[in-house]
């Protein structure tokens, strides 16, 4: 039937039908063309690129009259008073609380241990590096601040910096004060969590906070089951000096608990000498607080291995990890 | 090189790191598989009740709190590392000399908790401290200046650098390392690992690359990471890798939107100390002339320990340290002491007292270590007028050498450079590692032993760290012990093991000539 069709159909129109079928059959296989060459870079191009790249300076230049390149060169202890560019004045600017940097007996105790252990540790807590010193200072600062165990570290911003983001990784939500030292800043930026600030001590604006990832909550169940929630703060401030309202802290706490709102964990970072006036003035214990980070100002009672040692106390289900 | 010309490094690297043979790598997986099954049924036991759980467990009022450590976070410390954990963490009670004593601790819950028996294992041979130059040494009358000043000065400075925390030592100190080290300025900071972590954001940001190498330090991965630069990773002192990616970076710029990276920063350590390797100092720097990117070495372990005259790698090389932009390094490993140091050029060391977040915000180096390491380095360089500094460096590197040879010949798998005073000797299967430490500790022989998650699984180690207080006697005590459990463990693992007998390398025939 095609056939008898072909047939029919005038010259004009099978002549007209093929040349149509020719030139679909040329389109189809021809090479297509983009509007704008592209093709890779030839190795001489690439070698010129090379050559031309400049890096900006390592480092931009400084001033030469910038304040911090001018130091205050200090040639004393800096006790109650102390040298500076060869005068002596009242001490203002130290953290030396306690006075304990030039205490003879911390002295004694320092010189006793120098002629028995030397100066350095040479290795890490977990080669060798641990002495029957630390395990006694880890145990009477345990006993200090009433908690079950305490862990010891060899450098101040170290110790927040690293605590943090043992605990708190991604995902997991901390409430910071906006005051919060440069220390714990870094430590949160290193765990790689979700950081809500809270205005400086207001009570009123953490619970707030609180509420609204209250909601949060509600809405994905599952995600909030897994995520932990933690609550930085610190005891002193060290940025503004004003002291971290702890019995508000726990009546938060507290409720928050009774209306159902997910696990809070409370880290604070304070100075024990401020500390323990902190404890009789909030009359609170420091049972309620799970972890408690803390600078004392001294060098350990027994040795001069360290020069800044930082704490940790904890209890003892948490310190093993 | 006191002209500064640089001699070229002639002799040949010898670095190897040969493979185990396969069936130690599937008895290794197999007793990591076999671990793993007796945890998850340990795990069963103890979460249905059956078994006591030791492990940490909530308080009462927080039983409705979302766990602070997910299940599987810790299924490794929980059942493989609680096993063997009486291996790690081993109090001592005497400076960390040559021979140290350690204080004996037991178990009675199959390490879950310890209890210190009182006893002390007196004399325990230390190949575990970074002690290479044998400068942690209990007090001696060397040591009077430090003395001193812990009496004038106190035990520490409560300030930070730029408040009122930069005593007179400091400067002092500061000087001192910039002239060790043959660079135009120095700056020191209280701890090593926070030197890097706190710095590098200072120097690179957003818009800049770091090409840092596979097996690099915890503290320069934090610092790269808090810097927000773009972190790229090179295979391990491979230098057609780093050169493919150099060329990729100056080339093709950023990733999306192609305009030119700021800066490209090189990261290299020193001598690797999971691996004992040297970095190819060298090559390196010739890349870096090439693409002119900036080099950050990384010196913790190679200061004082690597060198004709403990200088570090630029030394061991021959090179110029005008050379290397930015020279870091530790006072820990071979001053005995604390704390770290950045060197080089006199505008950068301006720039980082300026910006550094330790300079700022971080407490400043106690005193008395200061003044140790002042002593330390004036003892090595020569200045306090005997050469007992120069004779410790050499016979270090007398030791080194000793040692990896002695290794080698018995049979062991020994990784890194012939010249790296860290020497890993591979035991690949969990068991032995516990084994191995447990009965050297039994024979007064005190070894560091690595595993996951500081190395590969497939690869744990012993790492032993010479020092050049050890005696021959000493290294040939510690030798025999080794030869033992090598046959008593089966490590001897090497096929390619080298003939105790070098100089009949090239004899033809073994004929006696008549």
């Amino acid at each position: 039937m095609f056939v008898t069709v072909i047939s029919q159909a005038p010259a004009y129109h099978l002549i007209l039908e093929g040349i149509l079928i020719l030139w679909i059959i040329r389109l189809l296989f021809s090479k297509t063309y983009k509007l704008q060459e592209r093709s890779d870079l030839t190795v001489k191009e690439k070698e010129e690129l090379i050559e031309e790249w400049q890096p900006e300076p390592l480092v931009p230049p400084i001033s030469k009259d910038h304040p911090a390149l001018n130091y205050n060169i200090v040639s004393g202890p800096p006790s109650h008073s102390i040298v500076v560019n060869g005068k002596e004045c009242i001490n203002f600017a130290s953290f030396n609380f306690l006075g304990l940097l030039d205490n003879p007996r911390v002295k004694a105790a320092a010189l006793a241990s120098l002629k028995k252990y030397g100066v350095g540790t040479c290795g890490p807590r977990g080669f060798y590096g641990t002495f029957d010193v630390h395990l006694d200072l880890e145990d009477r600062l345990a006993k200090f601040m009433k908690t079950e165990e305490a862990i010891i570290y060899s450098y101040g911003f170290a110790t927040i910096a690293s605590a943090i983001p043992a605990y708190s990784k991604r995902g997991d939500i901390v409430f910071v004060d906006r005051a919060a030292c440069f220390a714990i800043q870094k430590g949160l930026q290193a765990s790689r969590s979700n950081i809500k600030l809270f205005e400086h001590n207001d009570m009123a604006d953490l619970e707030r906070l609180l509420k609204e990832q209250e909601i949060e909550d509600q809405k994905n169940p599952r995600k909030a089951r897994v995520t932990r929630r933690f609550i930085v703060v610190e005891g002193l401030y060290m940025n503004t000096g004003t002291i971290c309202p702890l019995p508000e802290l726990k009546l938060h706490f507290e409720a928050s608990q009774v209306s159902g709102l997910s696990s809070l964990l409370v880290l604070r970072f304070c100075k024990p000498a401020a500390g323990t006036e902190l404890q009789t003035v909030s009359c609170c214990s420091w049972a309620d607080t799970e972890v408690v980070l803390g600078k004392p100002l001294l060098t350990t009672f027994s040795s001069v291995l360290e020069s800044q040692p930082h704490f940790v106390c904890l209890f003892k289900d948490t310190l093993f990890n | 090189q006191q002209n500064g010309k640089p001699h070229f490094y002639e002799k040949p690297i010898v670095e190897s790191f040969e493979e185990a043979p396969l069936h130690v790598m599937v008895f290794t997986y197999m007793g990591y598989g076999i671990g793993t099954l007796f945890g998850y049924l340990r795990d069963f036991l103890r979460n249905s009740g059956i078994e006591k759980c030791n492990a940490a467990v909530e308080r009462e009022e927080q039983k409705d709190f979302v766990p602070l450590y997910q299940n599987f976070e810790n299924f490794y410390t929980r059942n493989i590392y609680m096993r063997i954990r009486d291996n790690w963490n081993r109090p001592i009670c005497s400076a960390p000399g040559p021979l140290f004593d350690v204080m004996e601790r037991v178990s009675d819950d199959y390490n879950w908790t310890f209890r210190f028996t009182g006893r002390i294992i007196k004399d325990v041979i230390n190949m575990g401290s970074y002690n290479f130059l044998g400068l942690a040494v209990r007090y001696d009358e060397s040591m009077r200046t430090v003395k001193d000043v812990l009496e004038e000065y106190g035990v520490g400075v409560a300030s930070t650098r730029h408040e009122m925390g930069t005593l007179n030592k400091h400067k002092e100190l500061e000087d001192l390392v910039a002239q060790f080290l043959n660079v135009e300025a120095a700056m020191v900071f209280g701890m090593g690992f926070a030197t890097n972590s706190m710095n590098i954001p200072a120097l690179v940001g957003k818009g800049c690359l770091i090409l840092s190498d596979e097996l690099n330090h915890a503290s320069l991965v934090l610092g790269a990471r808090l810097s927000g630069a773009t972190i790229r990773i090179f295979k391990h002192n491979n230098m057609q890798s780093l050169e493919k990616l150099l060329r990729d970076a100056v080339i093709y710029g950023q990733p999306r939107t192609r305009r030119a990276w700021k800066k490209i920063l090189i990261m290299v350590e020193g001598v690797y100390s999971m691996e004992g390797s040297i970095v190819n100092l060298p090559q390196i720097v010739a890349l870096k002339k090439k693409y002119k990117a900036y080099l950050y070495i990384d010196e913790a372990h190679s200061i004082g320990s690597v060198g004709p005259t403990g200088r570090g790698v630029v030394e061991f090389f021959g090179m110029d340290p005008q050379d290397v932009d930015v020279f870091m390094g530790t006072f820990t490993k071979s001053f005995g002491a604390s704390g770290g140091y950045i060197a080089g050029r006199k505008d950068l060391v301006d720039y980082l007292r300026v910006h550094s977040h330790s300079a700022v915000y971080a407490t400043s180096m106690s005193p008395p270590i200061a003044e140790q390491i002042i002593r330390s380095m004036k003892f090595i360089m020569g200045l306090d007028g005997t050469t007992q500094g120069l004779k410790r460096v050499r016979q270090l590197a007398k030791n080194t050498r000793y040692f990896r040879q002695r290794l080698n010949e018995m049979g062991f798998i020994i990784y890194g450079n012939e010249e790296s005073p860290v020497v890993p000797l591979l035991l690949y299967m969990p068991g032995k590692v516990a084994a191995f430490a447990r009965h050297l500790l039994n024979r007064k022989i005190g070894v560091v032993v690595v595993g996951f998650p500081a190395t590969p699984l497939a690869e744990a180690r012993a790492r032993f760290c010479v020092s050049a207080a050890h005696t021959r006697e000493m290294l040939d005590t510690v030798l025999e012990a080794l030869d033992e459990m090598g046959d008593l463990l089966h490590l001897k693992y090497s096929r390619n093991k080298k003939s105790a007998r070098p100089e009949l390398y090239d004899e033809t025939s073994f004929e006696l000539d008549d």
